[in-house]
């Protein structure tokens, strides 16, 4: 996070200063890209360019600090991300029913692929299984570095929801690991 | 998507499992682990494997993921300079910045001091009007070389023919295709005696520098030219009173206005007096900006807040938020 520079850059950005909007972009283009390979797999990439699109056209009139900039590229990003699933008509995986889990044949073996490769696309993947809005609050939580009160915010639900849904999502991703390595003998 | 739907249906059957899961202390390690707070080491029995899928979702920035720079850049090449008519050059390295704010002073300059000399395009100046404040303050050296080049060319009004010019050259070779629409270019055009003999036209200003004047078509100004132009930097001074107006005074355009006006303080009477009449008179001082670029209302005060994102279904709309810790 840029920290106590973001006021300057924010302000060079505005004025037209193409090098302070690119440290903007690099420090969070990452997080923007990992959020939306959870939110929409396919398509993330082209999502994440829409997202700065918008966010370019609007900068000239954000008001608010490094954590409200966030917010609103998040913001932004979750929107294309529910346009893009409204027209392709898909979801992010459908909830499995948990007693499967185990069971579950992973397409690459994804938790092999975190627990011996700590691969971070394999770990967005595992996170994409979980429901949409497990994932998302997941995401937004964790990739987005975004506290309760602010995804409660984006995502339009109460405080409470956004933990309980967290914590759910974490639940099962903790007993997917948890199964998928001790099916396979990597235990902790 | 509602309350409901975390505690949906659906969860139901999720309960009794959940139930038997580890309770002790869950909530708050849970908590730690969305934070970012616990590492797989330090996780406790059942956690770990989570915390190393946390970790590798959080690893650090691979270049892969930094591969879109480039075409962010562009876009925002393309959009950001696009407030005003498009003198500005789309590749907004500093050489050209610096050009286009010596063309506008000049331009502006030459109108105001000398109404009815015949130099400077009439859609130009609104527009342009805006960007001498604005360019000014962001980069000082921009901002004085504005200053010092604004006085010389009242002497000089073979600068303003000269910035046009160099700002049409400094675009060339970029993607011209709507800056060939934009009012002032228009203008040069008008002068040149046609768009094709803009090139040869430049060649000749930029090159022999103080050039006869006897020999430039007059491009047909007068006082309507006058008359936009002091529009236009009211409004621009009307949009921006309330905001950080202090160092606006400064700039070689408001103190033409000032002295337009009879003096700073006159400004605002005579700006109201001066906006009134122009809406009402001619819509010749606005400058319509190319297609692909926002409406030159652009220029109100940011301060009346931005819409919100068009949420789903709008598209490029995304509006920021305006407060301070309530994104």
């Amino acid at each position: 996070m840029l920290g106590s520079s973001f006021p300057e850059l924010l302000a060079a950005a505005q004025g037209g200063d193409e090098q302070a909007f690119a440290v903007l972009w690099r420090d969070l283009q990452p997080a923007l890209l990992r959020y939306l390979r959870v939110a929409a797999p396919e398509a993330a990439e082209d999502l994440a360019a829409d997202t700065w699109v918008s966010v370019i056209r609007g900068l000239g009139r954000f008001r608010g600090d490094g954590r409200a900039f966030q917010a609103w590229v998040f913001t932004v990003a979750r929107h294309r991300a529910i346009d893009w699933r409204r027209q392709a008509g898909r979801r992010p995986t459908n909830l499995v029913p948990v007693e499967q889990l185990a069971e579950r044949p992973a397409p690459d073996d994804p938790v092999a692929a975190v627990l011996e490769a700590q691969s971070t696309r394999a770990a967005l993947a595992l996170l994409a299984e979980l429901s949409p809005d497990q994932a998302e609050v997941v995401a937004l939580r964790v990739l987005g570095g975004l506290e309760v009160a602010e995804v409660a915010r984006i995502v339009g639900k109460r405080p409470g929801a956004v933990r309980v849904l967290a914590h759910r999502g974490l639940r099962r991703l903790a007993k997917r690991m948890e199964a998928a390595g001790l099916a396979r003998g990597v235990t902790r | 998507m509602s309350d409901d739907d975390a505690l949906g249906p659906d969860m139901h059957p999720l309960l009794g499992f959940l139930e038997s899961m580890p309770p002790a202390a869950d909530q708050d390690t849970l908590e730690r682990l969305l934070d970012g707070r616990l590492d797989a080491a330090s996780a406790p029995a059942g956690y770990g494997e989570l915390a190393s899928l946390l970790a590798a979702a959080t690893a650090p920035a691979t270049p892969d993921e930094l591969a879109g720079e480039q075409a962010a850049r562009a876009e925002f090449r393309a959009v950001m300079p696009s407030h005003p008519p498009t003198l500005v050059p789309r590749r907004a390295s500093v050489p050209s910045k610096l050009l286009t704010v010596k063309a506008a002073a000049a331009a502006l300059v030459a109108v105001l001091s000398i109404g009815g000399v015949a130099v400077a395009a009439t859609g130009l100046l609104p527009g342009q009007a805006r960007r001498v404040p604005d360019q000014a303050p962001s980069t000082p050296a921009a901002g004085a070389a504005a200053r010092g080049l604004g006085k010389a060319a009242v002497t000089d009004l073979d600068n303003a023919t000269q910035g046009l010019c160099r700002a049409w050259q400094a675009g060339k070779g970029a993607d011209n295709g709507s800056r060939a629409d934009a009012p002032a270019f228009q203008t040069l055009a008008a002068a040149a005696g046609g768009s094709d003999n803009i090139a040869g036209y430049c060649a000749d200003v930029t090159a022999g520098g103080a050039r006869d004047h006897g020999q430039r078509p007059a491009s047909a100004v007068g006082p309507d030219a006058t008359a936009a132009a002091r529009a236009g930097l009211c409004r621009t001074w009307q949009a921006d009173k309330g905001t950080d107006n202090g160092r606006r005074t400064d700039s070689v355009a408001f103190q033409a206005l000032a002295t337009a006006a009879g003096g700073t303080d006159k400004i605002a009477g005579y700006c109201a007096d001066v906006t009134a009449g122009s809406t009402a008179d001619h819509g010749q001082g606005q400058a319509s900006p190319p297609s692909g670029s926002p409406p030159s209302t652009n220029i109100s005060p940011p301060s009346s807040g931005p819409p919100p994102d068009a949420g789903p279904g709008g598209h490029g709309q995304g509006g920021p938020p305006t407060t301070t810790g309530s994104p």
